[in-house]
């Protein structure tokens, strides 16, 4: 026992002896926080991914695939490199901000980058809020993070609030410019956290904008029967079901649907268990006509050949297509480096101040946005979310109408066979 | 040992402990040694019911909740001092104990352990969904003012001896029952339960007052997460998880020691920091296997925990030193 604590001291100590040795002048390090342990370490590891080959594009060690705007290189910082320091959180808040401290103290990053989960994000930001360290987020979509008035904290993706009111730009859409009128609506959710803030912002957001709530049902997450639900769907019959479901509730509310013969005239999932790989795999041709919230599509790159490019990139390296929140940590590090490249410097005030003046136009990215551009909060205005459509088992982009890659496509009506 | 090399070794450690801040300057080591004394703290709180009781509960975190999130609640909606909120926490935990140990203490041995963790879980799921409190999505704390009234602070010192007397607190505590009558009748209802009950010992009285002492400094320590952290949400300060590593470490350390849990804290922190520092960005998991490993090899190496181990390596060293003399078997007491 003792002689193995000696031998975790030594090589402790060699090991900081030899990160402190390599450092060098040319490198600009940034820090990263992802959960490359634990139950969201499948996500983590594909973000470190992603991460890399953005810092790789930076470092100019692959050449930057023509049209991307940001992070493709430090011309102002004369031959300096970008150097990712990848930390652990494990999912936890508390090891998020130890981490956090860590890097700023110990390994002297000029920004930090993460940490996917909320809650996580919540604590490692308020470390960077305290040592005055640019904080920018990728892939949190917690709707308080950018209401804390911190002034360190930066978020490219979109949030909560965001994504649920995209589904009310959607209905407008349809009716403006595709003619398909919408006027009540089904709430079907779980009654876990994710499920019920859902549906409060639902409803909030229809009674705003003046749609009719016919059925609200809030079932119980994990449950194994949901004919009484459905029936209560079926008799209300609305315009559109909103439905957020993880995996197993989505498979079986798709079942109990069929068994009940209950087609939704329009089914529009909150992303999780829709979209979950295992979703189409089982349901294939059953699937078809789903609509679903989602971040970001494969399928995008059949009309922005950089989204294309870039996904060869990251499928050679690690042999893995970009996801939603993959690609999102893409963009993170190529905004940071854009940052720090104007900023010209590595004095955390000049980042910041970088960062805030960040404008960078939609097409520059890898992401469906308009772009980023952030508002005083910290918070990037131009982002959104997209609408995927399963079409002939398989998901294709269908709003925003203007980088949509098909029409959307709707259900004969109940009675007749599609 | 002796009583003055007893003391001795009590004034050497306190001074040490004291002065750490002023010497170790980084904030990294000043947050490592903050982590260890929270973590001892819960697991000196665990041992007064697991320890002396002998009523294992693997739901602590639900005192631990309770804890931050009524000083939290307090700071948030009524605008209270995190002061108020560490004693009016305290209370609260003392309170809902009661309630849960008057039922749950009818359960005997694992049946006991189950229930503590299914009251864990519960109260998750009903502050998951309870809307005052931001249910899933979490209280965020003010980062401003700073000040000892605010109990917020740019600097990790203060921090640590906030940790620092809670830990000494909760020590002096345990200390007094296990040295009072309390304390004896707890561990005769640990070891003998029905000849405890024969002598007249009134059990369930007994291991509710051990119950309600062990909530109110879990409680505590809740509230200290909450004002360090500045973030709770139910998965973080209510988690399975956190209730097991409140039990791990007095286990590890040494169940039904006094200083048991404050070693095995330490073990269990270094443990878990250096691993992840030095194998955790790899993303393979390796910090993890190092971290498992590790706690086997000390848990098949001292069944009795790692105080069990340091006090037969004392005892062996003082049978060394004076030959002839047979070394006691139980030179403490165990307290």
């Amino acid at each position: 026992m003792r002689s193995l604590i000696r031998r975790l001291c030594l090589s402790g100590i060699s090991l900081l002896m030899t990160t402190s040795l390599s450092y060098a002048e040319t490198e600009i390090k940034v820090g990263v926080l992802y959960p490359l342990t634990g139950a969201a370490a499948a996500s983590g590891v594909e973000e470190k991914a992603a991460a890399e080959l953005a810092a790789a594009i930076i470092n100019r060690e692959i050449p930057a695939p023509p049209g991307l705007v940001a992070g493709i290189g430090l011309p102002n910082l004369k031959g300096a490199k970008l150097k990712l320091v990848f930390g652990d959180h494990q999912t936890n808040p508390q090891v998020g901000a130890t981490e956090a401290e860590r890097l700023i103290t110990q390994e002297h990053v000029v920004a930090l980058l993460g940490c996917y989960l909320s809650n996580v994000t919540a604590t490692a930001s308020q470390v960077a809020e305290r040592y005055g360290i640019p904080f920018l987020n990728g892939s949190s979509s917690s709707t308080p993070l950018t209401q804390r008035g911190f002034k360190w904290f930066f978020r490219t993706s979109p949030h909560d609030e965001l994504f649920v009111a995209n589904f009310f730009d959607f209905f407008k859409d349809l009716e403006t410019k595709k003619g398909i009128k919408i006027k009540t609506l089904g709430l079907f959710n779980e009654n876990t956290l994710w499920g019920t803030e859902t549906t409060k912002l639902e409803t909030r957001l229809a009674d705003e904008q003046g749609y009719s709530i016919t059925e609200k049902i809030i079932y119980p997450a994990k449950t194994t029967e949901m004919t009484a639900e459905v029936q209560r769907l079926k008799a209300a019959d609305p315009d559109v079901v909103l439905q957020s479901s993880y995996l197993g509730d989505a498979l079986l509310s798709m079942k109990t649907y069929k068994e009940q013969g209950f087609t939704p005239r329009m089914l529009l999932a909150n992303d999780t268990g829709f979209i979950d790989s295992e979703f189409l795999k089982t349901l294939g041709h059953d699937a078809d006509f789903v609509l679903s919230r989602d971040v970001w599509s494969l399928d995008l790159g059949d009309r922005f050949p950089l989204i294309r490019l870039v996904n060869d990139l990251i499928r050679q390296r690690n042999n893995i297509n970009f996801t939603g929140s993959s690609a999102r940590e893409f963009t993170a590090v190529a905004v940071i480096a854009d940052a720090i490249n104007r900023a010209g410097s590595t004095d955390p005030e000049a980042i910041r101040k970088a960062l805030a003046a960040t404008d960078i136009p939609g097409q520059g990215t890898i992401m469906p946005w308009k772009g980023i551009r952030f508002d005083t909060t910290g918070q990037n205005v131009l982002g959104s979310g997209i609408i995927v459509q399963v079409q002939n088992a398989q998901y294709v982009t269908v709003w925003p109408l203007d980088i949509a890659t098909h029409d959307i496509a709707l259900p004969a009506p109940a009675g007749t066979k599609h | 040992m002796t009583p003055p090399v007893k003391f001795s070794a009590f004034l050497i450690l306190f001074a040490v402990t004291v002065a750490f801040p002023l010497v170790v300057s980084l904030p990294t080591y000043q947050n490592f040694a903050i982590l260890v004394l929270m973590v001892a703290q819960l697991g000196v709180a665990w041992n007064i019911l697991g320890g002396y009781a002998g009523q294992v509960s693997l739901g602590h975190a639900a005192f631990f909740g309770i804890g931050a999130y009524t000083s939290s609640a307090l700071v948030t909606l009524a605008g209270l001092s995190p002061w108020i909120g560490l004693v009016a926490g305290a209370g609260m935990a003392c309170l809902f104990a009661l309630v849960v140990g008057a039922i749950c203490f009818r359960l005997k041995g694992h049946y006991f352990a189950m229930a503590t963790i299914a009251v864990a879980e519960i109260v998750q799921v009903v502050i998951s969904n309870c809307d005052p409190l931001s249910g899933a999505v979490g209280i965020y704390l003010p980062l401003t003012p700073r000040g000892a009234a605010a109990f917020v602070f740019s600097g990790k010192a203060p921090y640590y001896y906030i940790a620092l007397t809670l830990l000494a607190a909760s020590l002096l505590v345990n200390h007094l029952i296990a040295r009072s009558r309390v304390g004896y009748y707890l561990r005769a209802i640990k070891d003998e339960p029905d000849a405890a009950r024969s002598l007249g010992i009134n059990l369930p009285r007994l291991k509710l007052i051990a119950l309600a002492v062990s909530s109110a400094l879990t409680a505590m320590g809740g509230t200290l997460y909450a004002q360090k952290e500045l973030f709770i949400d139910p998965p973080s300060v209510l988690g399975t998880q956190l209730s097991l590593k409140i039990a791990l470490v007095a286990i590890l350390g040494g169940v039904g020691t006094l200083w048991g849990p404050v070693i095995g804290a330490a073990v269990l922190v270094a443990i878990e920091e250096c691993s992840r520092i030095f194998f955790g960005s790899s993303g393979l998991g390796t910090d993890m296997i190092v971290y498992g490993t590790l706690i086997i090899v000390v848990a098949v190496k001292s069944p009795s925990g790692i105080a069990g181990l340091l006090r037969a390596g004392v005892q062996a060293l003082q049978a060394r030193r004076r030959p002839g003399v047979a070394a006691p078997q139980e030179v403490e007491e165990r307290a």
